[in-house]
């Protein structure tokens, strides 16, 4: 169960976390929120329901933050 | 300096003389073809990444072509640079192990370093990494390189099942997390590589360009005077402030390089 910014053996957990780290949440909630962004803007188009599209942008935001969590209390 | 418009109509230009502020634009991003090679049109930039490459290769091959144990003169500055590199951003981010991607992340970082540092050199003061396609292109050759790197590491299916599944989510979130994930370890991560590195080179050469024009401009004997002193000031302390955005963005790209391929390099969990 390794950390992923590098590995465990050889970060010292007393030291701050490396700035990719924070480079990675970054793109973490950029390509949520554009990924599902992009799914919600589709669904809108074809159901004609233009709340979809914000929805999606949600979702994307909450699994990006999600996954920043998961990452964040497993390394 | 840029051949656009501005310069042009900037020149005897100044406030209270009936003449607008020549306000900077991205047209003094674009410049004209020096020569033509086969039909490809040479610009500026061009010349400024050659050049770039040309310094590096110089320099490196003058330091290291007679290594001494005890190094002197060009030798030690060439060694301070890759030790800066080796142990401030490769094993910072990859440990002793990552040792054989040095010369990779060492010429990164120093192309990087210099196209951004002509941003500050006089007569040529225009910054490469401000066109996207350089970024672009350095980007490409890290994608390819840590994509490379973890096929080779784990194997196709090891890799990008590494790259789509996030450590410690349950497996019921897994459906919405995993594009995500390998959306934002695919696509996200050499897009944002380029476009921090060419937005902060751009807005940089951008700044200087309004504060240094300003400082032209608003020169006349009259209260424009105040403003004058003011913009040249603001100049110097942004030019104070580029040299240091040059090497941090150069810093930056080369820890982000590294991370990517460490990432791709680890075991599974």
């Amino acid at each position: 169960m390794n950390g992923r910014g590098a590995p465990k053996s050889e970060r010292d957990p007393s030291q701050p976390r490396p700035p990719s780290e924070g480079w990675a949440y970054l793109s973490y909630m950029i390509g949520g929120m554009a990924l599902y962004g992009f799914v919600g803007w589709l669904a809108a188009r074809w159901t004609g329901w233009p709340v979809l599209f914000p929805i999606g942008m949600l979702v994307g935001l909450a699994s990006a933050i999600a996954l920043i969590i998961f990452r964040v209390t497993r390394s | 300096m840029s051949d656009g418009s501005v310069m042009t109509t900037a020149s005897g230009c100044h406030i209270f003389s009936g003449c607008g502020y020549p306000a900077p634009s991205i047209s003094d991003f674009y410049f004209k073809p020096i020569f033509t090679v086969g039909g490809i049109a040479i610009t500026k930039p061009v010349v400024l990444a050659v050049l770039a490459a040309v310094i590096i290769l110089t320099f490196f091959y003058v330091a290291f072509r007679k290594p001494k144990l005890v190094p002197r003169g060009t030798q030690n500055l060439g060694e301070l640079g890759v030790l800066f590199v080796r142990d401030q951003i490769l094993r910072q981010q990859l440990g002793r192990k990552g040792d054989k991607y040095l010369p990779f992340i060492v010429a990164i970082f120093f192309f990087v370093w210099i196209m951004n540092l002509f941003s500050l050199i006089p007569l040529i003061q225009f910054p490469a990494t401000s066109k996207i396609a350089f970024p672009a292109g350095l980007a490409l050759v890290v994608w390819v390189t840590y994509i490379t790197i973890g096929i080779r590491a784990k194997g196709p299916i090891g890799y990008f099942k590494r790259m789509a599944v996030p450590e410690g989510a349950p497996w019921w979130i897994l459906p919405l997390l995993a594009p995500v994930e390998l959306f934002s370890n695919i696509l996200v991560r050499p897009f944002t590589l380029a476009i921090r590195l060419f937005a902060n080179m751009l807005s940089g050469h951008l700044l200087l360009l309004v504060f240094g024009l300003a400082s032209w401009y608003l020169f006349s004997l009259s209260i424009g005077l105040l403003f004058s002193v003011t913009s040249f000031l603001l100049t110097i302390i942004l030019t104070g402030l580029e040299v240091l955005i040059t090497a941090l963005q150069a810093f930056i790209f080369a820890t982000l390089t590294s991370f990517y391929i460490a990432d791709a390099l680890e075991t599974s969990h």
